[in-house]
């Protein structure tokens, strides 16, 4: 999926998080978003998602302008917390994922997605008993479930394992070499594995976007 | 509803067809009410089940006063307006949470309050409580129509027919609103439609249990099935049986012993949920025990 940012300020009330941002990215690029805490940094990732209202010509995706954008299902998207989910409640792993299923993978294809992030063992598994990590994982598979063109993660490997992080980065690699779009915000910038195409720093809430090499040494 | 029980409640069955008819609305009831109760007890919503029942008291209040006082004869059975006003209190507290973006949960009090005050003014002005009020406030199953079982069963039919239809937008919605949001599922819309089946299956529930004990008999049994659910499908399940089992015990003990349906069943619920309880306490408690001493062995 093409995304192009042009200008964009945002705020809430009268204080302006996002200013004068612009970048574009071509299906198949890898951005890296990183920056402090209180950036704007998730307050972009909204506005992408289409949950902060921007005015139009802002943000174009496949040349659709966000306000008449309607295939969200397009997007996958993990988020930083899961607060919003309630686990109290029993579920299997499956039954979340064959929720979150509308634009039918197969069968197969999700098992290998499970197989690939380490969860597959735990697919009948009630969420309420799994950890923190375990849970994160399962959420990175729901994001995947609707072939998205375009996949944001925030934070998406906080709390996981370094083996699930290193399971996790190559999988997202090959989702990329795929052609899937990928925006990832992250904070363990030099740790992580991926094969990043550009990186925008945010700070106070302007945007500096870079192109790198991929396979440069981040 | 009180029926001298001259002989058992199974031979009885065979004579009378108002036994039939309550046995049959008791297993729609106990069937629909835990499967809806489900989804308003991950959502986190059990209080607005309560918040229904008692605005449709209303409708059940006023509905005796313009029968019994004025004379009015187009309404055959008060339970038609409880059924009307469970509705309209649904779309109140639909506006309301509009309304109160960041405390949607006083929509609730509210709409509570003006169904119990209009209530009172009502019963006030049909000369106080009597033995209808007192049948709709604990249940009221022996009276129950042919009528009457026709609409639950539509109702009931119309309401598994969309569980089915909209399934993964309904689970999605009730486990993580955020997520369906993004996927472009309309959350409002949603939300009004749900809250209105809910109000129509509350009115219906109150000829089984009565208005006072609505909530219990959509909410105790998803409850006692949370504890040893496995999977939601599996939770939902056993909802379910508990409920049946409540309704089915609860009406031959309420024909056996002479005393209100609402009763018997919500007690039966009761019950099973505290043995439910100490079942998995104890369950938990020997496992923990069994996994430490496996530690302490190695």
């Amino acid at each position: 999926m093409r995304v192009t940012v042009t200008n964009l300020t945002f705020g809430y009330d009268y204080r302006t998080v996002l200013k004068d941002i612009s970048f574009k990215l071509n299906s198949g690029d890898f951005l890296a978003i990183v920056g402090n805490n209180g950036s704007g940094k998730s307050t972009l990732i909204k506005c992408i998602l289409g949950i902060n209202k921007i005015p139009p010509k802002r943000i174009m995706l496949d040349d659709i302008d966000i306000t008449e954008f309607k295939n969200f299902k397009n997007i996958g998207y993990v988020p930083q917390k899961f607060d919003d989910f309630n686990y109290e409640f029993p579920i299997t792993v499956n039954e979340i994922l064959q929720a979150s299923r509308f634009n039918k993978i197969t069968e197969d294809k999700k098992l290998e997605l499970l197989d690939k992030i380490g969860i597959l063992e735990l697919q009948n598994e009630n969420i309420n008993e799994l950890s923190g990590g375990e849970m994160q994982r399962v959420f990175i598979v729901r994001s995947l479930m609707n072939n998205p063109k375009l996949l944001i993660l925030d934070e998406p490997t906080a709390g996981v394992d370094k083996k699930s992080v290193e399971g996790f980065y190559k999988t997202v690699n090959e989702l990329n070499k795929e052609g899937i779009t990928i925006m990832l915000i992250t904070h363990n910038f030099n740790e992580s594995q991926a094969n990043y195409t550009h990186i925008l720093s945010i700070h106070n809430g302007e945007g500096i976007i870079k192109e790198v090499n991929r396979g440069d040494e981040q | 509803m009180i029926l001298a029980s001259s002989e058992p409640f199974v031979f009885a069955l065979f004579e009378y067809s108002f036994l039939r008819y309550a046995l049959l609305t008791g297993i729609i009831m106990g069937f629909i009410t835990p499967l809806i109760g489900s989804f308003v007890v991950i959502r986190r919503l059990s209080f607005i089940a309560d918040t229904l029942s008692h605005f449709s008291l209303a409708g059940l209040s006023i509905g005796l006063f313009l029968i019994n006082i004025i004379g009015f004869t187009f309404i055959s059975d008060p339970l038609y307006l409880a059924m009307i006003f469970s509705v309209i209190g649904a779309l109140f507290i639909e506006i309301l949470r509009g309304y109160y973006q960041n405390y949607k949960e006083i929509s609730m009090p509210i709409v509570m309050s003006l169904g119990t005050a209009l209530s009172a003014l009502f019963i006030s002005l049909s000369g106080g409580f009597n033995s209808s009020i007192y049948n709709y406030l604990f249940g009221s199953i022996l009276t129950v129509g042919n009528d009457y079982l026709l609409i639950i069963t539509i109702t009931s039919v119309i309401v598994i027919a969309l569980i089915i239809i909209y399934y993964k937008e309904m689970v999605i919605i009730s486990f993580d609103e955020t997520y369906a949001r993004l996927l472009g599922i309309k959350i409002k819309r949603f939300q009004l439609v749900s809250t209105l089946i809910l109000g129509m299956v509350v009115s219906l529930s109150i000829a089984t249990v009565g208005v006072l004990l609505v909530s219990s008999l959509m909410i105790i049994p998803v409850a006692a099935a949370m504890k040893v659910g496995k999977s939601f499908k599996n939770t939902v399940g056993i909802a379910i049986l508990f409920s049946e089992v409540s309704v089915i015990g609860g009406l031959w003990l309420s024909y056996e012993l002479d005393i209100a349906s609402g009763a018997t069943i919500v007690l039966i619920n009761l019950l099973i949920l505290v043995i439910v309880g100490v079942i998995k306490k104890f369950f938990i408690r020997k496992r923990v025990r069994n996994i430490q001493t496996d530690i302490v062995e190695l």
